[in-house]
């Protein structure tokens, strides 16, 4: 079937084969690997993007659902030359980062959350990132970069 | 396989129809999903309705609050005239899953995946909601007890008919909702028990209650007992502890290794149904 679809700024048809998921589609067909698969049923968030504003699991989506969509995927985050998202430099600043493994999915649920609401309490940012689990950092640091970020953008960064 | 992105009811109805019994409506999509790729569910022709403009209203009509069947549960807890007319509910569809799950995820499909202690579903129960299922033949209402069929088994067939929407009686003066859930952790995790009611409350004395509970049994099961017993009386300290005995009569939990063991859970659930009607007492302002 053919997909019209916006993935970080870039529109796109394509043809898909219609049983994928969003997911698959990002990874093997588009190359977007930063889009991570730990389950495959929405239970630990490593494969979240933004779509249509909202942080969704990727591995739950039907790829044709992404038809007039606009997704954005990790990939999508880093500015002009090169420069990373506040977001992404607060998690490596502050030690938010072990493994690596769930970071581009605690990434896009911390941007979905911040996009909306710049000014988030502790509590908005436990119950944004609620649905994506670490094996590794113990969260308060992820807790702490996303806090971190905000003021950074909230101050125009 | 084939996709159909449906834009309104009628062509979603003829899609399930031509897909002549080997389609299936997707909702959002969270249990679908998972159970193709395990094979549990067969579909062809995938339906999908979470573009219909029609299914993604929640709007007021009279007394009755309607929320489309393709509604997020994220829209649903955030819209104001849910949290106005029927604020328990949004504590339900508020602690689903994740908030990426909720932000696909329907009430609609909360109830059709069946599972006895869906959140979404259990604080809906006691608000006696009907469901409008359609097909090319026309519509039909179903009340809550009418869409189960066993456990996490649905009666609606979705390569069938489909549900269009849910229509709940809101609150009116007098009246009361609550929700509460006994959790091992907020997120990504059924409860190990849940409880819901909502009761009105006359001159201080009860004119009926409607108290739903799991898992204790096939979908949310009503606390018969209790709802019969609490009838004309004050809610009092004692008769909330009280009606919290009775609603065991209508429970039977099982143990899970994951969330509780079957003592664990009726040693606790008299108490889930107490703080249920605390609840509705602090919110009524009754003293007890
Ligand atoms: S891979 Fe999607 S939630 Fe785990
Ligand atoms: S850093 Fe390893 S899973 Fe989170």
């Amino acid at each position: 079937m053919l997909l019209c679809t916006t993935i970080n700024g870039e529109y796109m048809e394509v043809e898909v084969n219609p049983d994928l998921r969003l997911v698959d589609f990002l990874r093997d067909q588009l190359g977007l690997t930063g889009t991570k698969i730990g389950c495959r049923r929405g239970e630990c968030g490593a494969c979240t993007v933004i779509f249509n504003g909202k942080a969704v699991t990727s591995c739950l989506i039907p790829v044709m659902r992404a038809h007039g969509a606009v997704i954005e995927t990790i990939e999508g985050l880093m500015g002009e030359n090169e420069k990373l998202h506040p977001l992404q430099e607060e998690f490596i600043n502050r030690g938010a980062i072990q493994c690596g493994f769930c970071t581009p999915g605690m990434i896009m649920s911390a941007k979905a959350l911040l996009d909306e609401n710049p000014d988030p309490s502790v509590d908005e940012v436990r119950e944004a990132l609620g649905g994506n689990i670490c094996r590794c950092t113990g969260y308060k640091k992820i807790q702490e970069a996303v806090l971190g970020a905000a003021e950074r953008i909230r101050k125009g960064e | 396989m084939k996709y159909i992105l449906a834009k309104s009811v009628e062509e979603a109805l003829i899609g399930l129809y031509q897909a002549g019994g080997t389609g299936a409506i997707m909702g959002g999509g969270t249990d679908l999903t998972i159970d193709l790729e395990s094979g549990k569910h067969k579909a062809d022709t995938l339906v999908d309705v979470t573009g219909v403009p029609e299914l993604k209203e929640i709007r007021l009509e009279g007394d009755t609050l309607v929320i489309g069947a393709a509604a997020t549960l994220t829209e649903i807890t955030h819209n104001p005239l849910v949290k106005k007319h029927c604020p328990s509910l949004t504590l339900g569809t508020g602690c689903v899953g994740s908030l990426q799950i909720r932000n696909s995820a329907t009430l609609a499909g909360n109830v059709m995946s069946a599972q006895p202690a869906a959140d979404g579903a259990m604080a809906l129960a006691p608000y006696d909601p009907e469901f409008v299922i359609c097909s090319l033949g026309g519509e039909r209402r179903c009340k809550m007890g009418e869409m189960y069929a066993g456990f996490a088994r649905s009666a609606i067939d979705p390569s069938k008919e489909m549900v269009k929407e849910i229509r709940i009686p809101i609150l009116k003066e007098n009246e009361a909702g609550s929700y509460i859930r006994l959790e091992l952790r907020k997120s990504l995790s059924l409860p190990m028990l849940n409880v819901a009611a909502v009761a009105r409350v006359v001159d201080g004395k009860v004119e009926w209650a409607r108290i739903t509970m799991g898992p204790v049994g096939v979908g949310p099961v009503h606390a018969v007992d209790a709802e019969a017993y609490l009838v004309g009386k004050e809610l009092t300290a004692e008769v909330m502890t009280e009606a919290g005995k009775l609603a065991m009569n209508n429970a039977k939990p099982r143990s899970n290794p994951l969330r509780g063991s079957k003592e664990y859970r009726e040693a606790t659930l008299p108490i889930l149904v107490r703080r249920a009607l605390e609840s509705i007492a602090d919110q009524l302002g009754i003293k007890y």
